[in-house]
């Protein structure tokens, strides 16, 4: 399956990308009603990253942050952590591992791995360590115990990160699976998960 | 026709000022300095007509991220002079100083970015990008973007109250909360998508991708400030960078 980069942008993809964005926020809304402890705020980035491809759910991160920074900057420059994780489930889902559940599972981690390398530096060269979200108060108990900042800052953003991403894939991969083949056979790298087989 | 002389002008005209103001405060590395852009902010939303609004955003998104990040400085920051104690934690004179060019810093670059959108009408700016060179699809993504997410809002709201008539606990343990998670998105993704043919349908019915010119009915206009603001602030940023690194 070889594709060129301007192959990605069909008009049904692009059409995707709002709807991609409004689950991110309406996915972290109900998640907060429900008062998950989770954010759930990439499932539609990584959806996007593996029916339309990485292009499309870069772009798909990017607005996201951008829409979200209106009210609030902090969001800004984590703009660049939406667009590593929409890169990384698209490249992901283009070699197939988010066909069976114990790949998937290992995507998530991967998943989980990309947005701390990205959101760590972040988080210490422009908020000097943290940011209002819960992850702080793990980041200070590390520091009181005598951790390195960068230490700190990397295991308590991977210990918010890693069941969020892993549940958020997970819930991609069922949504996908309930997709129609009729819609699938339309999207980018919708084949692969299509029920019926090609003769 | 609005009047005021700060709403009027060219959104790229705003958007150059909040990147002047960001890059000021990471050329100039005193705090004093970041921390007075703060009022002089304040002053241009108050003649702008947006104070409170623009006020109201900047409490909210702000204050607690710059509490937080002012405290973690004071205590962790590395450094010898200490100057106050609490429980186990040491607050260090280097600490402060970091503290407050941070906290300064965060300040003036997010009220800024805060107040470019007061400001500036989101449609008024894709089609300033659009202007740029940004195809028309991108213009169309994001604004119809904007208008998508208070309908999925209002939907997720739907399926939540349908999914609690049929009997799926929405309170409860984690576990029982975690699993009516899926039957809330499910629904909601699926809809929304098979709702992205029509409009694929609808755009293409209308010459959306034919690759001619387009016309657009929304216009900008450039006036005489519009010209001359971005020269003095160019100016501005080259005298401040020789001021900081030459002289």
């Amino acid at each position: 399956m070889k594709r060129s980069f301007k192959d990605d942008f069909n008009m049904l993809a692009m059409l995707l990308i709002p709807i991609g964005v409004a689950v991110n926020l309406v996915g972290f809304q109900v998640a907060n009603v429900l008062k998950l402890p989770i954010f759930l705020d990439t499932i539609g980035t990584i959806l996007i990253g593996v029916v339309a491809g990485p292009w499309v759910a870069l772009l798909a991160g990017l607005i996201t942050n951008l829409i979200n920074a209106i009210f609030n900057p902090i969001y800004l420059p984590y703009a660049l952590t939406s667009i590593a994780i929409g890169l990384g489930a698209g490249y992901l889902s283009k070699f197939g591992m988010f066909k069976q559940i114990g790949k998937v599972i290992i995507s998530g981690i991967i998943i989980t791995f990309i947005a701390v390398i990205v959101s760590a530096p972040i988080t210490v060269l422009v908020f000097g360590g943290a940011t209002g979200n819960t992850s702080a108060i793990i980041t200070a108990t590390f520091l009181a115990a005598g951790q390195e900042l960068w230490t700190a800052v990397f295991s308590s953003s991977f210990i918010t990160e890693v069941a969020d991403k892993v549940v958020s894939v997970l819930i991609v991969y069922f949504i996908v699976k309930s997709m129609s083949d009729r819609y699938l056979s339309k999207m980018n790298y919708g084949e692969l998960y299509m029920k019926r087989k090609q003769r | 026709m609005k009047l005021n002389p700060i709403l009027n002008l060219h959104p790229l005209t705003k958007l150059y000022f909040s990147l002047f103001v960001t890059i000021s405060v990471i050329i100039i590395p005193s705090y004093i300095f970041a921390f007075t852009w703060f009022p002089i902010l304040l002053v241009i939303a108050i003649i702008a007509g947006v104070g409170k609004q623009y006020l109201d955003i900047v409490v909210k998104a702000l204050v607690l991220l710059l509490g937080i990040v002012f405290i973690m400085q004071l205590f962790f920051y590395p450094g010898d002079q200490v100057i106050g104690e609490w429980w186990i934690f040491e607050a260090t004179k280097e600490g402060l100083q970091y503290g407050l060019v941070l906290t300064s810093r965060v300040l003036a670059m997010g009220s800024a970015f805060i107040l470019f959108f007061r400001i500036t009408e989101i449609r008024d700016f894709v089609k300033a990008l659009e202007d740029l060179g940004m195809p028309p699809m991108g213009a169309y993504i994001v604004l119809s973007t904007l208008q998508i997410i208070p309908e999925m809002r209002r939907q997720a709201h739907t399926i939540m109250e349908a999914q609690k008539t049929r009997g799926v606990e929405t309170e409860g343990s984690l576990l029982i909360r975690a699993k009516a998670f899926i039957p809330i998105l499910t629904p909601l993704i699926l809809s929304s998508i098979a709702s992205t043919e029509e409009r694929a349908i609808t755009l293409e019915s209308r010459a959306f991708s034919a690759p001619t010119k387009k016309t657009s009915l929304h216009k900008l206009k450039r006036s005489n400030s519009d010209r001359t603001i971005p020269i003095v602030l160019l100016i501005l940023m080259i005298s401040l960078i020789i001021w900081r690194f030459f002289l």
